[in-house]
């Protein structure tokens, strides 16, 4: 407030006075008057006053306003103005504009009124409340002045008015709304407002991105056609800026939330010529850097890596490299192009891989890598371009062997193409090497020491490489002639800074010798070196000289360090030996020191990203700030130690390497005993494995068993239900499932046979019982004719019955025996069955002791059966037997048959002789001749035993005799 | 998408750290206002990203992590067993929840350092008093050990989902979201099977704790 009061009394107090009045009774009628058509008649003028009389209006009216906001809230005019008003005296904006003409002095001044005005109105955080709130009023008189008042106080004092803010309730919620405002002026003032209210805010960026502001704003973006929008998409961008800059908790979100894909049609420019409007570039501009942002090398490497991910496989990165070779893009933007794909590639393999198979559209097609590096190497490329180049190969080599492997091939002498058709980069990187620009020679020092970069194999590989200098000369190799340029570098005429050359070389060759014992021989080898290198050291020269000196100490001091002693004159001790007479420990130490001390040190160790204002600074490669750091103290340390020292040290570095085998011994000996673990591991578990399966096939197996003892018990059950005695008979049937039936089969044929043997056998009774009968009443033959005629009439009738039955019993017999074969063939057809269903394991897969109990179990029953067959068979003996028996006795009754009829005959004769009453007798028998004759005649046509037939016929006499033997022997009583 | 709070030093950074790397941190590395994490998962056979504010616990931040309530969709109320005290502050902190959340929110009552059963200083009893007293799921949960650590984040998920498909949340228009992939839409997956899962299922406890 003195301020205030000291510019105001300052000002000449004559024209000026009236004003103070106006508005001092302006600011009465505002406090006082009841109307409010006259206080807002009275703000109204107040605001038309407040350009011109900032200072007054600001300190005369600002309560006033203020209360005006509190209090009449209800007319939104009154508000407008009020808002108004306070805007103008709080605002710097218009003030520039309308005065540009003005004395910075003044410029200054109306910044500190500014901030001053500022500093009076939030000094009651009630306030600040009270603006956000009238942000709620839809109206537009309202909303729009409050807005650029919000803003205003925001940018002249961001982080009091964000405090505020962010500790009212919802007050940043609340101004999100504004990104929805369908008022286009709203909007496009509410995303500077949030601009503003996000700058370097960790907490209000949060809560914004939580907000939903990424979707809103990247649908703002879309909706204005990306870079072809107008200011509104800088805006927006430049608020996403805000939001996600070094702020990993919203780049995380923004990743999560698949925004990164939304990015990418950003990027589809193409090569239709529709302009480069400059919006558009500066759109283009800040849309790279915004891909930048979220792949800094700065960022948490996790971080960056994920989002490099997503920008690969959502075609990011290939859309930018489309413009990266397109034509006919301005130079700024395919230079900023050339750093996003950078950071984009750096250190993640997949996108350094798609990298390398990027090829120009030329013909025929070159690799981009290629393209790229003609133009780091070309003079007349921007400056910044080159340097972008050069950027893009560190990138691409930056945690990548491969990479650096496919680059330093390219100078072997194996792979160099011979017919020189096509350019490689190799051949580029030795062509700027040893060219008259020093920018190239610096630029391809560095690229080729990226090639080299923490990778020993391509340091030794990269000795191999010899240059033919000209022709007739021997070839010389890349490191000699490396050194040569360098001890003789004032003789080459080059353009631009010597020094540039220099420390790009020593730069290269520091690395190069680094951590490598070999590259240190061989340039040890060459005995021009150590002597240049010691005479730079030693010489008292220039300031601009010292940091040659330094990098040239730094590089002698590598020799020491990595030195294996391999070379007789410059092993270690003599080196040092030599640093003290010629040099100076002290000095020494000195002139190594001079790089970390030079300005532009601490610059390139920032970032690794070459980023030189002008080609003058251009010295120091951020790789190898980092390999300074590591070296200058142990060098210094190596320095200053004594031999003795040194002895020691390499005794115990001798300890510690015994130490070491020691170790890698145990270590080797572990590892063999991981790997038996691992083996005897896996052997375990494919034991348990097998096991297992054992485990389970046995389970499967004891079902099985438990599954065959079931049924076993069934049949058993069953069977004891059909056929109780045969018990061990179905123990061998319940094996196979045909057998049963054919068995039980047999049985009943057998039941049957027997059945028809007794049916035989009480038919063989009968007719025994009635021969018995004829015998009888043939003993009194002559006693009474009648009868006897009768008897002999009612004996053919019986023979005629018997010689019947004789027939049937015959062919039953025949049918029998038929059968009997049949069953025999069955029974044979089944022993045969039983024979080779016993032999196969009964169950496949079944453990041998259930298999060979199981076998013996069968073969028990299979003997069992085989008993039984036997006993069959012995039972079907026995029937063919009887059936024989039988067979005699019908032959012994058709002889009785035979008898009788002789004796008939005669008694017939006798009848014919004595009475004739008897004709009807004789005729009757003469029938019953008939009759026995048609049934001879029958049983021949039958077939059936002709010889029986025969028998009967012939054997009527034969019968004779026999029937005197037979009647001796068996028919005694007959 | 939603929020974690309670008390300092309960370990919800370090949930939320179990959740999303399966790692334990043993430091307390004190939050400051809020950090982001995400993951997905998959619920009902959906690919889902869930999208987790874990806020401080500290006092001062309050003002701050209120302005993540009305946006959230669910909140994690996270307790330590060893404290009583935090769990004495759960009152005020649902208190404030309610007030500036949507009255939908789903919310999960954590008991956390389960692993540390012989500091015990409140009864897994007690917890499930106060959760059904104030009608929340309710679990305890070890970060270290990552016990039941999922299961909480994924029932919550799970019944915001539910509550999603019930139309008790409006997807499009508030930042609420679960943000649901790409692949499905939600009127789709509207469905009866979405009401049939009962939320005692939810608060079923797999008991390793
Ligand atoms: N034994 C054990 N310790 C835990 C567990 N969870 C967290 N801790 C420890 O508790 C401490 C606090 O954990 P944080 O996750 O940082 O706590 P916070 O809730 O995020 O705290 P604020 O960020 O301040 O709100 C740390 O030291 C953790 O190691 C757990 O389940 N078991
Ligand atoms: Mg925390």
């Amino acid at each position: 407030m003195n301020f205030l009061r000291g510019v105001m009394g300052g000002q000449s107090a004559g024209p000026q006075h009236t004003e103070a009045e106006t508005i001092q009774k302006l600011c009465d009628r505002v406090a006082s008057s009841t109307l409010l058509d006259d206080r807002r008649n009275a703000v109204r003028a107040l605001k038309s006053l407040s350009k011109k009389y900032r200072l007054e209006v600001g300190i005369q009216a600002m309560e006033h306003l203020i209360h005006v906001l509190q209090t009449d809230r209800s007319d939104s005019e009154i508000i407008g103005y009020a808002l108004d008003t306070l805007y103008n005296i709080i605002s710097n904006d218009e003030e520039e504009e309308v005065d540009d003409v003005e004395e910075e002095n003044s410029t200054r001044q109306s910044e500190d009124l500014g901030s001053q005005f500022t500093e009076i109105f939030i000094k009651q955080p009630e306030n600040v409340t009270l603006l956000l709130s009238l942000l709620e009023e839809f109206d537009f008189h309202v909303r729009w002045p409050g807005v650029k008042l919000l803003t205003s106080l925001l940018k002249q004092l961001g982080p009091q008015v964000q405090q505020i803010i962010l500790v009212s309730p919802m007050g940043v919620s609340r101004l999100m709304d504004l990104l929805a405002d369908s008022r286009e002026v709203i909007r496009n003032d509410g995303v500077l407002l949030l601009q503003a209210l996000t700058r370097s805010n960790g907490a209000i960026q949060k809560i914004v991105a939580f907000e939903n502001a990424f979707e809103r704003l990247l649908d703002i973006i879309t909706e204005e056609g990306n870079s072809d929008g107008g200011i509104v998409v800088e805006d927006c961008l430049i608020l996403l800026q805000n939001l996600l800059k070094n702020n990993n908790s919203n780049q995380n979100f923004f990743k999560e939330g698949s925004y990164i894909q939304r990015m990418k049609p950003w990027f589809d420019v193409g090569d239709e010529n529709s302009g480069w409007s400059a919006q558009k570039v500066t759109n283009l501009h800040v849309m790279l850097q915004l891909v930048r942002v979220l792949v800094s090398p700065t960022n948490p490497p996790g971080a960056t890596s994920s989002c490099q991910k997503a920008m690969f496989q959502c075609g990011l990165l290939q859309q930018l490299c489309t413009i990266l070779m397109a034509t006919g893009v301005p130079a700024d933007i395919l230079t900023e192009t050339i750093n996003t794909v950078s950071e984009v590639i750096r250190g993640y393999q997949v996108n350094q891989d798609y990298f390398a198979s990027v090829n120009a559209p030329s013909n025929p097609p070159r690799p981009a890598i290629v393209v790229l590096l003609m133009s780091m190497v070309n003079e007349r490329q921007p400056f910044v371009l080159r340097c972008a180049v050069l950027y893009c190969f560190q990138c691409f080599l930056y945690k990548n062997q491969k990479g650096q492997g496919e680059i330093v091939s390219t100078l072997l002498p194996s792979t160099i193409d011979a017919t020189g058709n096509s350019v490689s980069a190799g051949q580029l990187l030795c062509g700027g090497l040893f060219s008259t620009d020093s920018l190239s020679n610096w630029c391809a020092a560095v690229a080729l020491a990226h090639a080299l970069q923490e990778n020993a194999t391509q340091k030794e590989q990269l000795l191999r490489v010899q240059l033919a200098t000209s022709i007739g000369n021997p070839p010389v190799s890349l490191l000699q002639q490396c050194t040569n340029i360098l001890s003789q570098g004032d003789k080459i005429d080059r353009r631009g800074s010597k020094i540039q050359t220099r420390v790009g070389l020593l730069m290269l060759l520091c690395t190069w010798l680094s951590n490598c014992p070999i590259a240190v021989t061989h340039f040890l080898h060459n005995s021009a070196n150590v002597p240049f290198l010691t005479g730079q050291i030693a010489e008292n020269l220039g300031e601009e000289e010292q940091l040659v000196q330094g990098l040239c100490a730094l590089l002698l001091g590598i020799s020491i360090y990595f030195n294996d002693n391999s070379l007789e004159s410059y092993m270690k001790e003599k080196l040092k030996q030599l640093i003290e007479k010629r040099i100076g420990k002290e000095n020494f130490i000195e002139k190594l020191g001079f790089i970390s001390k030079h300005e532009l040190y601490s610059r390139a160790s920032q970032k690794p990203q070459p980023n030189f204002p002008s080609p003058e600074y251009m010295i120091f490669d951020h790789e190898f700030t980092k390999l300074v750091k590591e070296l200058e103290g142990v060098i210094t340390k190596a320095i200053y130690k004594s031999s003795e020292e040194d002895k020691k040290e390499e005794e115990v570095k001798k300890t510690l390497e015994q130490h070491d085998s020691i170790v890698t011994h145990y270590k080797n000996m572990i590892r063999e005993q991981d790997l038996q673990l691992e083996e005897l591991k896996q052997q375990i578990s494919t034991l348990k494995c097998q096991n297992e399966q054992l485990q389970t096939a046995v389970t499967q197996q004891v079902s099985q068993i438990q599954q065959h003892k079931d049924q076993y018990n069934l049949l058993k059950v069953q069977l004891g239900k059909d056929n109780p005695h045969q018990g061990s008979y179905s123990d061998a049937t319940q094996m196979n499932g045909i057998q049963p039936e054919e068995v039980g089969r047999l049985r009943e044929e057998i039941e049957e046979l027997k059945s028809n043997q007794e049916l035989l056998q009480s038919q063989l009774a009968e007719k025994d019982s009635l021969i018995e009968n004829l015998k009888s009443s043939q003993a009194s033959p002559g006693t009474n004719e009648q009868s006897s005629a009768t008897a002999s009439a009612q004996d053919s009738e019986q023979i005629a019955e018997l010689k019947q039955e004789l027939a049937t019993l015959k062919s039953q017999l025949n049918s029998q025996s038929v059968e009997i074969t049949k069953l025999q063939t069955e029974k044979q057809e089944l022993l045969q069955k039983t024979e080779t269903f016993a032999k196969p394991a009964p169950v496949p897969g079944e453990s041998e002791a259930v298999a060979a109990a199981k076998t013996t179990d069968v073969e028990g029953r299979l003997s069992a059966l085989l008993q039984e067959t036997k006993e069959l068979k012995n039972e079907i003996k026995a029937l063919s037997e009887e059936r024989a028996a039988i067979k005699e006795q019908l032959d012994a009754s058709n002889s009785t048959i035979a008898i009788l009829q002789n004796e008939k005959n005669k008694l017939e004769v006798d009848v014919t002789d004595s009475k004739k009453e008897q004709d009807d007798l004789l005729v009757l028998l003469a029938d019953q001749d008939q009759k026995i004759f048609s049934l001879k005649n029958k049983l021949k046509e039958l077939g059936h035993p002709v010889e029986e037939e025969d028998e009967l016929e012939s054997g009527d006499q034969d019968d004779e005799e026999d029937e005197d033997e037979d009647n001796g022997k068996d028919q005694g009583p007959i | 998408m939603y929020i974690i709070i309670g008390d300092t030093g309960v370990g919800k950074s370090c949930l939320l750290l179990q959740f999303t790397d399966k790692r334990f941190q043993p430091v307390h590395d004190l939050t400051i206002g809020v950090e982001f994490g995400a993951r997905m998962v998959n619920i009902d056979g959906k690919q889902i990203k869930l999208q987790i504010w874990d806020t401080a616990g500290q006092e001062s931040f309050r003002s701050i992590t209120r302005s993540y309530y009305r946006g959230a969709a669910g909140a994690l109320l996270v307790y330590d067993i060893t404290r009583r005290e935090t769990f004495n502050h759960l009152t005020s902190w649902l208190e404030d929840a309610r007030q500036h959340s949507s009255s939908n929110m789903v919310i999960m009552l954590i008991g956390n350092k389960s692993d540390l059963e012989s500091r015990r200083d409140v009864k897994r009893e007690e917890g499930e008093a106060f959760a059904r007293e104030h009608g929340l799921i309710f679990m305890e949960t070890s970060a270290k050990t990552a016990c039941n650590v999922e299961e909480a984040f994924i029932n919550t998920a799970k019944e915001i989902y539910r509550k999603i498909q019930q139309g008790l949340f409006d997807v499009h228009n508030e930042a609420n979201g679960i943000k649901i992939g790409p692949q499905q839409c939600i009127s789709t997956s509207v469905g009866p099977s979405a009401s049939q899962r009962s939320s005692s299922e939810i608060g079923s406890n797999s008991g390793c704790c």
